[in-house]
């Protein structure tokens, strides 16, 4: 894809970008797959620095934002991509309260606990990115 | 497994659970120890989330200290408490070690590490394994008894051997229950 295009669905519809920003390859490429298989368009980044680095360039509609990840702390990435809408991807488990608040920032849209159900991750991604 | 009698015959030891009975078999040994003395080192989970668990499944952690290494990572937190230690993250294990050691010199006799699965690799397998070394030592220096948990990931196998090498002993549970 070139980078001044955004890609087009076969109705000739924008086609929605989705950044999964995770340090493990494993991760990546398997949501990688799905939601491409899903018809998102799909960019990746290793880690925090690099989503940073990444998202003013590809402007995605929605990161998937692993929360244990080496590098600079989510919670000092998050403040820095104003503007785009983030749902947390994590193995790591919060309380309610605590997820509820998550939730409450301002560009966090959602609160994803690994291990979860492909089918799942799709319709949250779907409901929080559209396409 | 009965907690309080393999770690009197054993100091300290690897538990492996499942990935479908880990988080039973976690609760089940904080359980065992209701209302002693521990040290309870969080990678996986936030204190408030430790919290809440313990409390649906009536289990008495009033006298247990955290070592929180995640909630950090997500928000800012004030400051340490009495309750919990709040280190930077589950890679800060310069942090994780200072504040085990300033619990055990409080009188804390169990530890129990959740887990050696969350720590993180990125630096590679060996200074990792070191820590675990170094944290075992300074675990048995204090005379405290400690459960180091792993979840049973065939990724894992070698990491998790070559920190048994410094443990008295490897449960491995994935075949049976806890």
């Amino acid at each position: 894809m070139g980078k001044a295009r955004q890609a087009r669905g076969t109705a000739g519809e924008k086609m929605k970008k989705i950044m999964v920003v995770d340090d493990e390859p494993d991760n990546r490429l398997t949501i990688k797959t799905v939601l491409e298989k899903n018809g998102y368009v799909v960019v990746t980044a290793v880690n925090g620095d690099d989503c940073l680095k990444k998202a003013r360039k590809e402007k995605p509609d929605l990161i998937l934002l692993d929360v244990m990840m080496p590098g600079t702390p989510v919670r000092e990435v998050v403040p820095k991509l104003k503007g785009i809408k983030i749902a947390y991807l994590t193995v790591v488990r919060t309380s309610e309260a605590e997820r509820e608040d998550l939730v409450k920032g301002k560009n966090i849209v959602d609160f994803i606990q690994k291990p979860f159900e492909i089918r799942d991750l799709v319709r949250r991604v779907r409901k929080a990115a559209g396409g | 497994m009965d907690t309080i009698k393999e770690l009197a015959e054993n100091q300290t030891i690897i538990l492996i659970l499942s990935g479908i009975e880990y988080h039973r078999g976690v609760l089940e040994v904080a359980r065992q120890l209701s209302g002693q003395r521990v040290a309870y080192v969080t990678l996986n989970k936030t204190f408030s989330a430790m919290k809440d668990d313990f409390g649906k499944e009536g289990i008495d952690a009033s006298k247990f200290v955290f070592v929180d290494g995640i909630t950090k990572t997500i928000k800012k937190v004030k400051g340490s408490t009495t309750a919990c230690y709040y280190v930077s993250s589950p890679a800060a294990l310069d942090e994780i070690s200072g504040a085990l050691s300033k619990i055990l010199a409080r009188g804390f006799r169990y530890v129990l590490f959740d887990s050696l699965t969350n720590l993180p690799i990125y630096g590679g397998k060996a200074p990792v394994a070191r820590f675990v070394s170094g944290t075992v030592a300074m675990i048995k220096e204090r005379k405290g008894m400690a459960i180091f948990y792993a979840l049973g990931v065939k990724e894992q196998d070698g990491f998790i051997q070559e920190s048994g090498m410094s443990v008295d002993k490897i449960i491995d549970l994935r075949m049976g229950g806890c």
